[in-house]
């Protein structure tokens, strides 16, 4: 009997959500369970919301992982574009040295960098956005350099100058749209690494929502359940407000037909 | 519609520039008078792209002047340079409408909304885009993206238009189509125009002028027709249209025995010894078809035949010769075969000829 394509097709994906999905629903369900394991409530969430240092683990969580995608943005775009303007013979070398915080230990790189990190920061929490970009080093710079090669960026760049724009201009109003999903993706995973990352933030004492929640799980098998899946949640509605702002068509500059400019 | 700005002078003075020890251009000389459209030809790293992106302002030269009006524009920053350009890839910004496209260098001049308006209209008017004003570069054709590109560099009023192979990602339809649109928009504005091609067929379609560039240098620049007819240099014979090379030797002042023939040497042919062995360049198309008993008449072997609707190409083997190609009107060419023992001989009065 012949198989067609589609059904396989539509097994594949049956089969990827059902394992990806199903965890994720059980999950949910079980943070849903009241303690004894009769009924459902939002019990455990309420317990979630109402622990000490909850807020104050979310809140430095989310602070640290927006600095740390506006510091990897500021620091790679320049960079790529200058790379990849200017500098294309470098490529080779600065693709090896973003593949490293791959290959350092992170006990090495927490260890090593925060004893040459000046003596100002290595009191304050806004030291691990340094170690957060260094982190995201490896997935930033692929999804940068994978929109800059998609596009004809130096003919871009050169049309732009030669139309009378200034460099400036020509970064806003052409380099930035033409790599936007570039830019999105390195923030999604520079975001999403920050806010989850927890061995760094350990080793160096510090207290982000993933160090909180394993010392709260310890006490509420459930509630532990409950952080998990309000993490996931929370994640996936930041990263998704993110990616429809960032993709909503902008409004046409120009309207010709109705002498109309924005 | 009234042409552009008065049309400008653009002229290259001894202009020179390396990249390591590759010298890309050698002293360039090249003026492009007012209203001019000039094609520079040659062969891949014969210097022509450095010389209009020199102009452009997007390399710097090492030496020599650049004079727009008389003007020197060596220093002058390329967004300040006032010359529109149209690149070889397609350079539409995606993340603009053809309307924001073409709108956008006049932005950067920071021109008044309205006059920014009427510009665009009359530039989608030009180039028969008016429809496609909201569309994005990835909703037109190839050929549309284009003619987008060349609206845009038009869109600034520049003072020199700069081509970059624009044509060159077409397909062969489009391509004549749009070369000819780029003829009658230039024609029409009466700008000046530097236009480079690796394609002979578009420069000698287009261009007022061409000049042949080979190794950095300006081998011979002049009207199509005198090109092809009157080459100055054995490189812009061969290069400019298709040349039989068949081995030939001096004989006496200003011949040269080719074949079974004493042909005279074109003005152009540097001095060469009585004797001396050469190779006789001859176009295809100045060698005729004759009966077996003429004299000077050469013989040889038909084997190949190509129609090509009113021309008909034929290949001829002789013996101890190259192949020696032969293009005719298809009318002369009905009875013979490949096969076939066939007579012929050169018609020029005269010929160039190159050392071996």
């Amino acid at each position: 009997m012949k198989i067609g394509k589609y059904s396989v097709n539509a097994f594949s994906l049956f089969l990827a959500g059902t394992i990806f999905f199903l965890p994720l629903v059980a999950a949910a369900e079980f943070s849903f369970r009241k303690p004894g394991g009769k009924g459902h409530s939002f019990v455990n969430y309420t317990w979630l919301l109402q622990q000490d240092g909850f807020w104050p683990a979310l809140g430095a969580s989310f602070r640290l992982a927006v600095l740390s995608g506006a510091l990897n943005l500021i620091l790679m775009v320049p960079t790529m574009v200058v790379l990849n303007l200017k500098a294309k013979r470098y490529k080779s070398i600065v693709d090896f040295i973003c593949i490293l915080p791959l290959i350092i230990p992170v006990v090495s790189l927490a260890i090593g960098a925060q004893v040459s990190m000046p003596e100002f920061l290595q009191n304050t929490e806004y030291e691990l956005v340094f170690f957060f970009v260094i982190v995201a080093l490896p997935y930033t710079y692929r999804a940068l350099d994978s929109a800059i090669s998609a596009v004809d960026i130096k003919v871009l760049v050169e049309a732009s100058r030669s139309l009378g724009a200034t460099w400036f201009t020509t970064i806003i109003k052409v380099i930035i749209p033409a790599i936007r999903s570039g830019i999105i993706g390195s923030l999604f995973l520079s975001f999403a690494l920050a806010v989850g990352e927890f061995t760094l933030t350990s080793l160096l004492h510090w207290d982000t929502f993933p160090t909180w929640t394993v010392v709260a799980a310890q006490q509420n098998i459930l509630g532990a359940i409950a952080i998990s899946v309000f993490s996931f949640a929370l994640a996936i509605f930041v990263l998704t407000g993110v990616g429809v702002l960032a993709a909503r068509k902008k409004n046409q500059n120009l309207v010709l037909e109705n002498e109309e400019v924005e | 519609m009234a042409k552009q700005r008065a049309s400008s002078t653009l002229k290259l003075e001894n202009v020179t520039r390396s990249f390591g020890t590759t010298v890309a251009l050698d002293g360039l000389n090249l003026t492009v008078e007012p209203g001019e459209l000039v094609a520079l030809l040659g062969p891949s790293g014969c210097g022509k792209t450095t010389a209009l992106r020199i102009v452009a302002g997007l390399e710097t030269a090492d030496s020599g002047s650049l004079l727009v009006n008389d003007v020197r524009y060596n220093d002058t920053a390329v967004n300040d340079r006032d010359m529109g350009m149209v690149f070889q890839a397609y350079s539409l910004f995606p993340n603009m409408t053809v309307a924001e496209n073409i709108d956008y260098g006049l932005r950067a001049r920071k021109m008044d909304l309205p006059k920014r308006m009427k510009q665009v209209r009359k530039m989608l008017q030009l180039v028969d885009l008016e429809e496609k004003s909201t569309r994005y570069p990835h909703q037109l054709s190839g050929g549309q993206q284009q003619r987008v590109a060349l609206a845009r560099a038009l869109a600034i009023e520049p003072t020199v238009l700069l081509l970059d192979e624009p044509l060159s990602a077409l397909d062969a339809q489009v391509r004549s189509q749009i070369r000819e649109e780029i003829r009658a928009i230039q024609l029409e504005l009466g700008i000046t125009t530097l236009f480079v091609t690796h394609d002979q067929e578009e420069a000698m379609a287009i261009a007022d002028r061409v000049g042949v560039m080979n190794r950095g240098q300006l081998e011979q620049i002049d009207r199509p027709t005198e090109l092809y007819t009157r080459p100055a240099t054995p490189f812009v014979a061969s290069f400019v249209g298709l040349a039989n090379k068949i081995p030939a030797s001096i004989t006496g002042k200003g011949n040269v025995k080719v074949l079974k023939q004493k042909i005279s040497l074109s003005e152009f042919s540097a001095e060469l010894l009585d004797g001396q062995p050469v190779q006789a360049l001859v176009r295809p198309e100045s060698i005729i078809l004759t009966s077996d008993f003429e004299d000077d008449a050469s013989h040889g072997l038909l084997i190949s035949k190509s129609f090509l609707g009113p021309l008909t190409k034929l290949g001829v083997a002789v013996e101890g010769m190259p192949i020696i190609h032969i293009h005719l009107q298809s009318k002369d060419v009905k009875k013979v075969e490949i096969g076939d023992r066939i007579s012929f001989k050169i018609s020029a009065e005269e010929i160039m000829v190159q050392n071996v």
